[in-house]
This record gives C-alpha cells, sequence and structure tokens, in this order.
C-alpha cells in the first residue's frame, strides 16, 4: 500500500515533474559542448554514439516492447536524412531577421529535425499501416523492402542527387543538439513504458490473441509505436546528415538496419538501458579496437582485416552467454525501485 | 433483463471441407450461467472464438448486447461488452498480475474524448466516428504519458485501484506484484478471470475454467463463478469438461457433438437426453460389449 499512498501526493506536482527532466539535462548538455570544444575526435565520436543511442532506443519501442520486428530502421533514418539536408539546403541563405547568425542557423536546423522527424513519422504511418498487420517474419521482410526501396529511390532520383548524394549539407549538428535528442528519446521510451499505452505494446508483444480479445485495438497501437520510433529514426538521420556534410544512399542500406538491431537485441530486447549501452559500447567498440591494434603496432590494412571479426565474434559470445541481452528487459531504474523491498517479495523471502 | 446480452442464430463455420459447426443457437441474458459441453472436438472453442471475432462464420448471425458482430474486429466485440478467458492459459507473461488487470482495464480512462462516447457511437454503427474518438483519445494518452498530466496519474491510481480490487475479489492480492509466469496454474486462472473482468464486461466467456485444478480448487471456482456473476451482474457462458462442476452451477446447458447441438436445456434434462448420453458413453450397441458394457453403463446414473 505505501507505493499508493507515494502516488496520491504526486498529482499536486505533476506539471513541474514533467519539465524538472529538461531543466536538469539543458544546463549538463551545454557544459559538454563547451567542455568539447578543443577535440574534434572525441566531438565526432560523441555525434555518432549520440546517433546510435537515439537510433537503437526508438527501434526498441517497436522491436523490444511492441515485440515487432522491424528491419528497415536505416530507411527512416535515411527519410529523415535527406528531408532534413535538403530543407537546410533550401533554407541555407536564409537567416531569421533580428537573431545573430549562429542561434539562427540553430533555430532553422531544429525546424529541419523536425520536418526530418515528420517526414519519416508520415513513412512509418504509411509502411505501418498495411504491414503491421502481418507477424513475425513477414513484417520483418516487408520492413526490409522498404528500406531497400527508400535507397533505390534516393539512388535515382535526380533531386537527392543519385549514387552520389548530397553534399555541402551546412555543418550544424552539436553535442548540444544530439544530447537533447538522446535524452528526449529516452524519456519518451521510459514514460511511454510507464503508461497504459506502454503496458498494451507489451501486452501486445506477450500475446497478440489474448491483448485484442482484453480490447486492445493491436494494429492500431503497432503503428502508434511504428510512427514514434519512424519519428526518432528520421531525427537521428538529420542529426547524422547535418554532422556528416555529406549522404549517400549506400549510407543507409540494409547493413546499417542490422547494425541497429544487432545493438537492441545485444542491449536486451524490451529495455532501453541496454539499447543505450549496447549502442555505446557498440559503437565505441570498433574504435576501441582499433586504438589497440594502433598501440600494438599492426599496419593499418591489417588492422581492419582482425578488427571486424573480433567485433563479430564478440557478439557471438554475448549471445552464448546471454541470450536476453545485456539487461533482459530490465532498466537500470527498475533496479533502483527494486531495492526497496515489496510486501510480496519479502512474504515470498519468508 | 428482457433483451439477450448476447445471441447467436443458427451458426456456422466450414473450415474447408469440414463443418466445424452448424445451426447453433444460443442466448445468454443478464444473470445467465450457462453450460456449453460436448466431447472433444465437438465445436465448444470454435463457438467461443466464433463468439469472440476470431473466426467469422460462414453463416449465421451473433449479436452483442442486440448489436450486430460478425466481422468486427475481436477488439472490438470486447469493447462491446464481452470478455473471454482461454483453454490454454494466455496472460501476458513478463507482466505483473496486476499490470496484467490493468492492462484489460483500458475503458477506465478518461481522456479528452471518452471511450465511454467511442463505445456508444460503435453501438450505433458509427464506425469511422468510433475510429476518430479513438484514434484522438489515444494520442491524447499518449501525451498525457509522456507529460505525465495531472489527469494522468489520477488515471493512474484509479487503475492500480481497480485492478486491486478485482485481484481481491479473485483472491489474488498477495500476488499483486508477482509475474504472471511464476503464478501455480490455478491461479493463473483466476487471473485470467480477473483480466477478463477487468474490460467491464457485461458477458463473460469462461474457457475451461477449471482445467488442470484438483478438488478442492474447483469447488472454491464454483462458488467464486457464482459470485462473480451476482456481484458483477454478469451472464457467463462457460465450456468445461468436469461434468460434476457444469451440472452444478449452470441453470442451461448446450452440448455439441461433431459441431451439431444436440441437446440443450436443465442439467437434470439434458443428462438424461439419449443423444447426449450416446454421445459421452457410445451407443447402445457398442455398450452391449461383454467386457465394456459393466464399466461404462452405471456411469451416467453414478455421475448424476
Amino acid at each position: 500500500m505505501t507505493p499508493d499512498a507515494s502516488l496520491s501526493a504526486l498529482p499536486t506536482r505533476a506539471g513541474l515533474s514533467a519539465w524538472v527532466p529538461f531543466l536538469v539535462i539543458l544546463p549538463i548538455l551545454g557544459g559538454l559542448e563547451l567542455l568539447t570544444r578543443g577535440s574534434p575526435f572525441l566531438v565526432y565520436i560523441s555525434l555518432m554514439v549520440g546517433v546510435n543511442v537515439i537510433l537503437a532506443v526508438s527501434l526498441n519501442i517497436v522491436n523490444g516492447m511492441t515485440g515487432q520486428f522491424s528491419l528497415g530502421h536505416a530507411g527512416f533514418m535515411a527519410v529523415g536524412a535527406y528531408a532534413a539536408a535538403k530543407f537546410s539546403m533550401a533554407m541555407d541563405p536564409w537567416k531569421i531577421i533580428g537573431v545573430a547568425v549562429a542561434p539562427s542557423d540553430q533555430i532553422i536546423f531544429l525546424f529541419s529535425l523536425l520536418i526530418g522527424g515528420a517526414a519519416a513519422g508520415l513513412c512509418g504511418f504509411l509502411v505501418g499501416l498495411p504491414s503491421l498487420r502481418l507477424r513475425g517474419d513477414y513484417l520483418a521482410v516487408v520492413t526490409l523492402g522498404f528500406g531497400e526501396i527508400i535507397r533505390v529511390v534516393a539512388q535515382n532520383s535526380d533531386a537527392l542527387g543519385r549514387a552520389l548524394g548530397l553534399s555541402g549539407i551546412p555543418q550544424r549538428t552539436t553535442i548540444f543538439t544530439v544530447g537533447f535528442f538522446v535524452f528526449l528519446v529516452i524519456l519518451v521510451a521510459k514514460r511511454l513504458a510507464d503508461s497504459p499505452h506502454g503496458r498494451s505494446l507489451v501486452a501486445i508483444r506477450e500475446d497478440e490473441v489474448a491483448a485484442s480479445a482484453m480490447g486492445i485495438n493491436t494494429t492500431a497501437y503497432k503503428v502508434r509505436a511504428f510512427v514514434i520510433a519512424s519519428f526518432f529514426a528520421g531525427v537521428a538521420g538529420g542529426l547524422f546528415s547535418h554532422f556528416q556534410s555529406v549522404i549517400n544512399p549506400m549510407t543507409f542500406n540494409w547493413v546499417r538496419s542490422m547494425e541497429i538491431v544487432v545493438m537492441v537485441v545485444a542491449g536486451g530486447l524490451g529495455s532501453t538501458t541496454g539499447s543505450v549501452v549496447a549502442a555505446v559500447s557498440l559503437t565505441l567498440l570498433p574504435e576501441g579496437l582499433r586504438t589497440l591494434f594502433n598501440s600494438l603496432n599492426l599496419n593499418a590494412g591489417r588492422i581492419d582485416q582482425v578488427r571486424m571479426p573480433i567485433y563479430g565474434l564478440l557478439l557471438v559470445v554475448l549471445m552464448l552467454v546471454r541470450p536476453q541481452g545485456l539487461f533482459g528487459t530490465r532498466e537500470a531504474w527498475d533496479m533502483w525501485r527494486k531495492r526497496k523491498p515489496t510486501p510480496a517479495a519479502t512474504e515470498e523471502g519468508a | 433483463m428482457s433483451t439477450p446480452l448476447l445471441e447467436a442464430e443458427n451458426v456456422g463455420i466450414c473450415f474447408g471441407g469440414l463443418q466445424a459447426l452448424k445451426g447453433f443457437n444460443l442466448s445468454v441474458k443478464k444473470g445467465d450461467l450457462q453450460g456449453l459441453i460436448g466431447p472433444n472436438g465437438a465445436g465448444k472453442t470454435t463457438a467461443f472464438n466464433i463468439i469472440t471475432g476470431v473466426y467469422s462464420p460462414t453463416e449465421g448471425q451473433v449479436r452483442v448486447g442486440g448489436q450486430e458482430v460478425t466481422g468486427r474486429a475481436t477488439w472490438e466485440i470486447n469493447r462491446m461488452g464481452l470478455a473471454r478467458t482461454f483453454q490454454n492459459i494466455r496472460l501476458f507473461k513478463s507482466l505483473t498480475a496486476l499490470d496484467n488487470v490493468k492492462v484489460a482495464c483500458l475503458n477506465e480512462e478518461q481522456p479528452l474524448f471518452s471511450r465511454e462516447r467511442a463505445a456508444a457511437a460503435r453501438a450505433q454503427g458509427r464506425r469511422l466516428t468510433a475510429h476518430t474518438m479513438d484514434a484522438f483519445a489515444n494520442y491524447a494518452d499518449w501525451w498525457r504519458a509522456l507529460m505525465r498530466t495531472r489527469g494522468f496519474q489520477a488515471d493512474e491510481l484509479r487503475l492500480t485501484e481497480r485492478a486491486e480490487s478485482l485481484l481481491e475479489v479473485m483472491g489474488l492480492s498477495h500476488r499483486r506484484d508477482e509475474l504472471a509466469d511464476s503464478l501455480p496454474y490455478g491461479e493463473q486462472r483466476r487471473l485470467e478471470v480477473a483480466r477478463a473482468l477487468g474490460t467491464s464486461p457485461k458477458v463473460l466467456l469462461l474457457d475451461e475454467p477449471a482445467a488442470g485444478m484438483n478438488t478442492r480448487e474447483k469447488a472454491d471456482l464454483m462458488s467464486l463463478i457464482r459470485n462473480i456473476r451476482d456481484r458483477f451482474e454478469l451472464g457467463i457462458l462457460l465450456i468445461e469438461h468436469d461434468m460434476k462442476l457444469v451440472m452444478g452451477i449452470c441453470e442451461q446447458i448446450t452440448v455439441l457433438d461433431h459441431g451439431q447441438t444436440i441437446a440443450t436445456g436443465t442439467p437434470s434434462a439434458v443428462r438424461q437426453a439419449p443423444e447426449v448420453i450416446k454421445a459421452y458413453l457410445g451407443s447402445g450397441e457398442l455398450a452391449l460389449d461383454p467386457v465394456d458394457a459393466p464399466q461404462e453403463a452405471p456411469r451416467p446414473e453414478g455421475a448424476a
């Protein structure tokens, strides 16, 4: 009964608690931004990590929480990347009157990210509506196909630069913006998981027939999960294109999709914490191995030959040792909560 | 009391060349406790699946609260007031007992566009309006969940309270925070009933609620089922193999065999119907077999 007592006290400050995380995270991100000013490599790696975290956490909403196997996340990322890039390039000569150049650019950049996200979200809706009636392998094939369609369309469209892709995209992505969206996607995933909506998604993962018999419109729920995941994939694409400055269709092929799926699976399907940890470590691992082999004085050509097999081997070992992924379906914040024993838990122990 | 909550009229279904159910009639009113029995493969679960929208009948009609349900999705039929449990338990295994019930308590939320109004629109056949209302309600829910609004927190509290009260009714309060998967078999069955009750049904379908229970658990279950019916003012239809349980609590019984309704009526009438005895014990000629006859023949009287 104690959790209820504490809950009943909450509604009075509910409005504030929605904003507290933002107030905490924004100065931290600003500090990080300033601290990393002088080290471009660190910034580059952090941006890559951040983009991958956004991709993994958002894909986890579909693949982990809802239990639908999507293999087309890079496709949605591509939609966002191209849409955001086209928008920024078109807007580049324009500045907002009365605002200094840098903030003006950042505001336009934010808009282009939202446009990228919205475009990807719309694609998610259009792809999801017919295909989310399918289950398991069938859905995987459809989403894989979608990803390839996007890539082929980009490869054959003059407006998107064909196989060469787009270049000269303004470099606007900062630690701050990436950090903000990493924070946002984690917050959305966590709060979603703790809501009736999230419970319904998990119910669909556990047993679709039963969920539907309990009044859950399973297709609609799956589509909404898909739209949210696609939106964040689009934002990640926008962030990616605005620090790479060059994008081409091959960046978003199915191998990219697989990388994200691997992160989600390695972290534990259904665990946001796991997705974050896996995305960070799997992004840093190849770089870490490069540094390691460099210090062993292997010649440059050899490094790549050894690096990727070791990366693969580590994944195989991980799956053998922990098939449920690093975190299973658990979350860091659950483990924190579990510290306080519930009445049922103590009963069981006695 | 007058209009039946659940009506099946001349329902039939063919799977390829197999007529799994034919000319099935049923009428469940508020406060009814009906049984659906029959040998294995008689079409009992098929009947349940047609009623709940898992299969579409190839002939006949099913009505819930006077509304035709043929062609509607399972979840829509549930919102119209029909909930069920499953023969092979289908709980949300990785969720706690409490969360299992909370998932079903969707109707309790009161978002911008209330689900009651959506359900009303659906009942009037305005499906597009109902879908739109549901969509808005769900997007409003997203927003409320992400922003942790006061309304959201109040809803969570109410959901929790309601789910807790249902767990208490089913005697599962002590399992509140345990994973559904880790509960003993009998309790999993009871949790399924609690979950079905969470959807605020008018009619409850129980598919072999006593399967795998011991004698004492069965006795408890019988009084529990009666209790539920009176407390929630439901109509209950149950499939059961245990004759003692069915005969003990059902006021009206329908007997199926090979997809055909072979008898219907009160337990005592059904028990004496020659077709039922034949379906359960074989025909008279077989019963005359010198080896089988002494053990088999007295049983219907003994069981009765």
